[in-house]
């Protein structure tokens, strides 16, 4: 087989992959802090449709701009909530995921769509208040890296939120991991009282993530609408807030490996749309398209494994309220 | 010439509902001196501590540290102030490596940590103490003690020079404790202060060179470690006896009932806390058992319980081995267990009366068909036992948390008392601690009640944290140390100054 | 300056009125997001209080809550036990696989007697719920894996083994090629008593009073009451706490798989991919609005039931999209979680 059908599969798998990677940036923060956001999904469900709804009126950049500001409103109301108000952090985040997607479908309905288009923007022409499609964000190839074979068509090929992210994910582990701001988010999420009591403010952190995680979410939903799938559909995200909270799992909350998880699970979606092309396993895509969820389900459970728990596992205070002793 | 002590406590009050757990306290350190903080457990040393670490707030009294009055609202104030506290339960975070954890929320370790450069002032500072930890280690893979010296490490790395130690060696092996002992001596050298919270009197005169001793909230005592003897300091520890009669009929004992051999089990720390403990109970009998708190009184009940696993050895009830066969096998074999803070632990308080009557009479047959339990019964059950009992309770239906703490020991004591097999008298009564918090008609109360049951036949093994207590209730007592039996005797043979000797040494005086 | 504090425990009046009240606020906060959205408010909420006062939009109300309510009434089990069941949806679908799977069994393979379909398909629908339920207790019984997140990693199995099943193996034959099984013949269908939404309240009032039996008053109820409470004091009154997580996570799991019996047998007349449009996630809305009352589980279910209804009005006469109902029920969700803090504080005026 030839080269030249290896390449696109990986361009593919690098740009479904960075959804996943962008949207688990934020959350890796909050559950690393002890916030899990189920909101995820909702989330990212709303960036994508503010992307859509704001590209026709002001173009890509404010679309970004937007959808990140809306998915910070998002983590301060998980905030509010789950630190707070000390809520239950399932429900509210289930609360979340069910409103983004609600709102998401309400404003980019027709009707609702064209209110809000012309309130934004009075000189749109008539025929761009109905359509459903939106450009897409440019390629921006790297002169010389993008002639290496496989890996320049993989990484060099592709859209500035690309580059952005894949540069983002080693800086983002490096905050996490070799400063002490990002020791403090771990610390908090593994035992907030010890850290309360060296003086850490365990609830800034804690509504600092959150704000990360909506924001991260909303720009990943953003980027799946523009960088990838430059349509509307009701729905689209279709679980990928919950694949990437499994990619979190997979790559035990490690931003560097949830680089190489992510390009797994795109790889999956890929190989998925690839074998239906070529006939081979048409008639059963979906069990390819159940192996993210499969793994979390599996990666979970050998985590919970003794020998494995003491090594990494969950943050130990992940999805527990915290209350200062008195 | 005179120094400035390190820290001042004067006339401290603190109350809790139900308890004055420090009443008008005054204690000071000086630099380079190891203060021991000594006394029974509930004497009120760790509120104290907890009062000057900052997570409790006096209700009355001033704290002066170097010589200033201050006002420390948090662990976090205390620890800008250069007051540090090693908790028994440690606070280090397991998966982190040991450098992280040292340096974590440290100002001077910078937004960039470098790790090789942080892992040497780490290595550094144990050097000064001897100490030989690998920085890099994960938390999780440290013995014990070196986790203790972790937790010491975050201390000394922010030049913290009063130290609080809480009960520190009770998790310790003996080099271990000897390892910590030398280490403390270092840090007095360098004119730290540190207090040693403990009841173990070997270690007063081993690291201390000053001693306070608390008992019942309040200070009876302090002076310099070489004007004092052991006796003296059990005797301040223990204190007199304030005797109250109670009517104990003679009772003929009975077969053995309970026989425990080699009996081996593991604490929660995954430290041997039981080791070969040998033990008969007979009916008619109530056997005391005594022993300064975390010493394997708790983990025995547990294990005669069931609700922990033995290791080694056998428990014989009536003559069959029931080592090891659950919790429901030995409440049907008629063993009654009232668990240390039985108010927590035995009741589910948002539930109602009458369902924590039912805990474990929903099972018996009285009260139940193969499928479904009769509440009617159980009510008409509950309210005989809230009348039998005196509960503070107008109906059965009313939730537990609305009663108080004694009127809820009622409520076990009720229930576990009832809970036998077709209305037959316990078979063995494990009470721990049942009287601990109750006011003086309370404890009358359920010290009258074990008696009741002796005279009707039940091997009784009863704990209490007031030894005059046992001694006054019990028909033989036997002594518990660092998990074994220390000592067995006749409440006759030994005064209460003997027993305490026998407590704070581990051996026979 | 107003003060919280804390309460001990909250009595079942104040829960009750806690809960009321944040309900209202839902409509309340509904109503102003609906506004700045451009939304004739009054007429929304006319056009969905008129799902309730006209019989032919109540019927259809009640129809479509069947699976919300059963799912629901599930829940109820799980969560008096301590068990955070997600995966409602994944029991649904499961149960719709085995009801399929039946009628499937029966047409192509003559296997089972006409007049044992209906009770095949529902014992079979109650135990695929059921197993897909205790993937997750067993996994937390053996390993202590949260449930939470793999009961939610196991509804998008399900519903992807259904799209396989559909698009696969159990494509009708006889339908050009769309993705859906063979419709179900009339006696493997739910209608007796007239209308499919009779032969669902039947059903569902008689879960009902089988989940206020069990807790009310049978030997395994009480055991997961405590469970729910307190698993050590579980342990230290004798009670085998595995083996209740494993019998409860079924019974919560198979009336679940009963819902989505419901939904191929009384709704559509067969499988097809999507079937449930988050019927499971609503139930948790339900089961949290009802405190977990089973008896307070079917109105709760008929108002949801009733707002889907309302969905369709919404579309025809305001021109709004389906969404709407979405939003109003997340909003309805974040008032009852922020009930709970209501009832744990209660809010003084102090000088």
């Amino acid at each position: 087989m030839s080269i030249e059908w290896i390449e696109p599969v990986l361009a593919s798998t690098t740009s479904i992959g960075v959804v996943y990677l962008l949207g688990s940036l934020g959350e890796i923060y909050a559950e690393r802090s002890g916030i899990l956001n189920l909101g995820l999904e909702g989330i990212m469900a709303i960036g994508a449709a503010i992307s859509f709804i704001i590209t026709i009126a002001w173009g890509h950049a404010l679309a970004f701009l937007v959808a990140g500001i809306f998915g910070i409103l998002m983590g301060l109301l998980l905030a509010f909530f789950a630190v707070s108000l000390r809520l239950n952090q399932i429900t509210v985040g289930l609360a979340i995921t069910m409103l983004g997607l609600g709102l998401s479908g309400f404003i980019t309905f027709p009707t609702t769509r064209k209110i809000i288009l012309q309130t934004l923007n009075p000189e749109l022409p008539g025929a761009v208040l109905e359509t459903q499609s939106v450009s897409m964000l440019p390629s921006v190839p790297i002169p010389l890296l993008k002639e290496i074979p496989i890996v320049g068509p993989m990484f060099f090929n592709h859209n500035v939120v690309v580059y952005i992210t894949l540069i983002l994910a080693p800086l983002m582990w490096f905050l996490l991991f070799r400063t002490s701001a990002g020791l403090k988010i771990r610390s908090v999420g593994e035992n907030p009282g010890m850290a309360d009591a060296l003086g850490i403010n365990v609830f800034r952190i804690r509504y600092l993530t959150c704000i990360l995680s909506g924001m991260f979410s909303a720009l990943a939903g953003a980027y799946f609408m523009l960088g990838f799938q430059p349509f509307w559909i009701e729905g689209m995200t279709g679980g990928r807030g919950f694949i990437t909270l499994s990619l979190i799992i997979l790559s035990t909350w490690s931003p560097l490996r949830a680089i190489f998880g992510s390009l797994l699970f795109g790889g999956i979606e890929v190989l998925q749309y690839r074998l239906q092309l070529f006939g081979l396993g048409a008639t059963s895509p979906q069990f390819v398209l159940m192996l993210p969820y499969a793994i979390a389900v599996i990666t979970l459970s050998l985590l919970s494994v003794e020998s494995f728990r003491k090594r990494i596992s969950a943050p130990a205070a992940l999805a527990k309220p915290y209350y200062r002793e008195e | 010439m005179s120094v400035t002590p390190l820290v001042e406590l004067r006339g401290i009050v603190k109350k809790f509902p139900n308890v004055v757990a420090n009443d008008h306290v005054d204690f000071s350190l000086m630099p380079g001196e190891v203060h021991a903080l000594l006394g029974e457990n509930a004497a009120g040393k760790t509120t104290l501590m907890n009062i000057l670490y900052g997570l409790y707030h006096p209700d009355e009294g001033e704290i002066y540290v170097k010589g200033k009055k201050v006002k420390i609202r948090s662990p976090a104030d205390s620890i800008k102030l250069g007051i540090g506290m090693v908790h028994q339960s440690f606070r280090l975070i397991p998966v982190h490596t040991v450098w992280e954890n040292v340096v974590l929320g440290l100002k001077e370790a910078g937004f960039i940590l470098n790790k090789k450069k942080l892992a040497e002032t780490v290595k550094k500072v144990c050097e000064e103490y001897g100490w030989n930890i690998d920085p890099n280690a994960k938390v999780w893979q440290l013995s014990v003690g070196e986790k203790q010296q972790v937790e010491l490490l975050k201390l000394l790395i922010r030049n913290v020079d009063i130290l609080i130690l809480d009960e520190p060696t009770s998790v310790l092996t003996p080099q271990e404790t000897k390892n910590l002992f030398k280490a403390l001596r270092i840090m007095a050298e360098k004119g730290k202060g540190i207090i040693l919270i403990t009841h173990k009197l070997e270690e007063v005169f081993e690291v201390g060179d000053r001693v306070t001793v608390m008992r019942k909230g309040k200070v009876v005592a302090t002076k310099p470690t070489n004007e004092v003897t052991a006796e003296e300091l059990a005797n301040l520890m223990i204190g007199r006896p304030v005797l109250f009669k109670l009517e104990k009929p003679e009772v003929k004992k009975g077969n053995v009932v309970l026989e425990a051999i080699g009996l081996k089990a593991m604490g929660d720390r995954g430290v041997l806390a039981l080791d070969d403990v040998n033990l008969r109970v007979h009916s008619g009998e109530i056997l005391g058992i005594a022993g300064v708190a975390g010493n394997g009184q708790e983990e025995l009940v547990e294990v005669l319980a069931g609700m922990r696993k033995a290791h080694g050895g056998r428990v014989f009830i009536d003559g069959e081995d029931v080592t090891n066969k659950g919790v429901k096998y030995l409440i049907e074999k008629g063993v009654v267990y009232i668990p240390p803070e039985s108010t927590r632990w035995a009741l589910v308080r948002e539930m109602r009366l009458v369902e924590n009557v039912a805990l474990k009479l929903y099972r018996s047959k009285d009260f139940s068909s193969t499928f479904t339990i009769n509440w009617r019964k159980l009510f008409e059950f509950s309210k005989k036992l809230i009348e039998e009992y005196d509960i503070a309770a107008h109906s059965p239906s009313i939730l537990a948390s609305a009663l108080s703490g004694g009127n809820l020991q009622k409520v076990v004591l009720a229930r576990e008392l009832s809970t036998t097999r077709d209305g037959k008298v316990p078979k063995l009564i494990l009470a721990a601690y049942p009287t601990k918090g109750l006011d003086v008609a309370a404890t009358e109360f359920v010290q009258s009640l074990l008696l009741k049951y002796r005279s009707l036949g039940s091997a009784i093994i009863f704990l209490s944290e007031d030894l005059e207590e046992i001694m006054m209730l019990s028909d033989r007592v036997v002594v518990m140390s660092r998990g074994r039996i220390a000592g067995e005797f006749l409440p006759t043979e030994k005064t209460i100054e003997e027993v305490g000797m026998m407590m704070v040494k581990g051996s026979a005086a | 300056m107003f003060k919280l504090e804390r309460r001990v425990y909250p009595s079942r009046k104040t829960s009750g009125l806690v809960i009321f009240l944040s309900f209202l606020l839902a409509f309340f906060v509904t109503g102003l997001i609906f506004y700045f959205l451009g939304v004739n408010v009054v007429q929304f909420y006319l056009i969905i209080g008129n799902v309730f006062i006209t019989p032919v939009l109540f019927l259809q109300a009640v129809f479509r809550s069947i699976p919300i309510i059963l799912s629901s009434l599930g829940l109820v089990v799980a969560f008096r036990m301590g068990f955070w069941n997600i995966g409602a949806e994944g029991q649904i679908y499961l149960g719709m696989v085995a009801a399929t799977g039946i009628v499937i069994l029966h047409v192509f393979y003559d296997a089972i007697p006409i007049s044992l379909m209906l009770i095949a398909m529902g014992v079979a629908s109650f135990l695929a719920g059921g197993a897909w339920c205790l993937i997750a207790a067993s996994l937390k019984a053996k390993l202590g894996v949260n449930e939470v997140l793999t009961t939610l990693m196991l509804n998008y199995i399900a519903i992807l083994f259904v799209d396989y099943l559909v698009y696969g193996p159990w494509r009708d034959p006889e339908g050009w090629g769309f993705a859906l099984s063979i419709p179900f013949p009339d006696y493997a269908t739910l209608t007796f008593g007239g209308h499919p939404s009779v032969a669902g309240i039947t059903i569902s009032v008689a879960v009902a009073a089988l989940v206020y039996v069990l807790f009310k008053y049978t030997k395994l109820g009480f055991v997961l009451s405590v469970l729910g409470k307190s698993s050590e004091v579980a342990k230290y009154a004798g009670m085998s706490v595995g083996r209740a997580t494993l019998l409860g996570s079924l019974i919560s799991g198979g009336i679940a798989g009963l819902g989505g019996f419901y939904v191929v047998s009384g709704m559509i007349g067969r499988l097809r991919p999507r079937a449930s449009p988050g019927y499971g996630y609503t139930a948790i809305i339900v089961a949290m609005l009802a405190q977990l009352n089973p008896w307070l589980i079917l109105p709760a279910g008929i108002f949801f039931g009733g707002l889907l209804t309302a969905g369709d009005a919404l579309q025809s006469l305001l021109r709004l999209p389906a969404s709407t109902i979405t939003v109003f029920q997340s909003v309805i969700f974040l008032c009852i979680v922020l009930a709970e803090f209501f009832m744990r504080y209660k809010v003084v005026l102090k000088r």
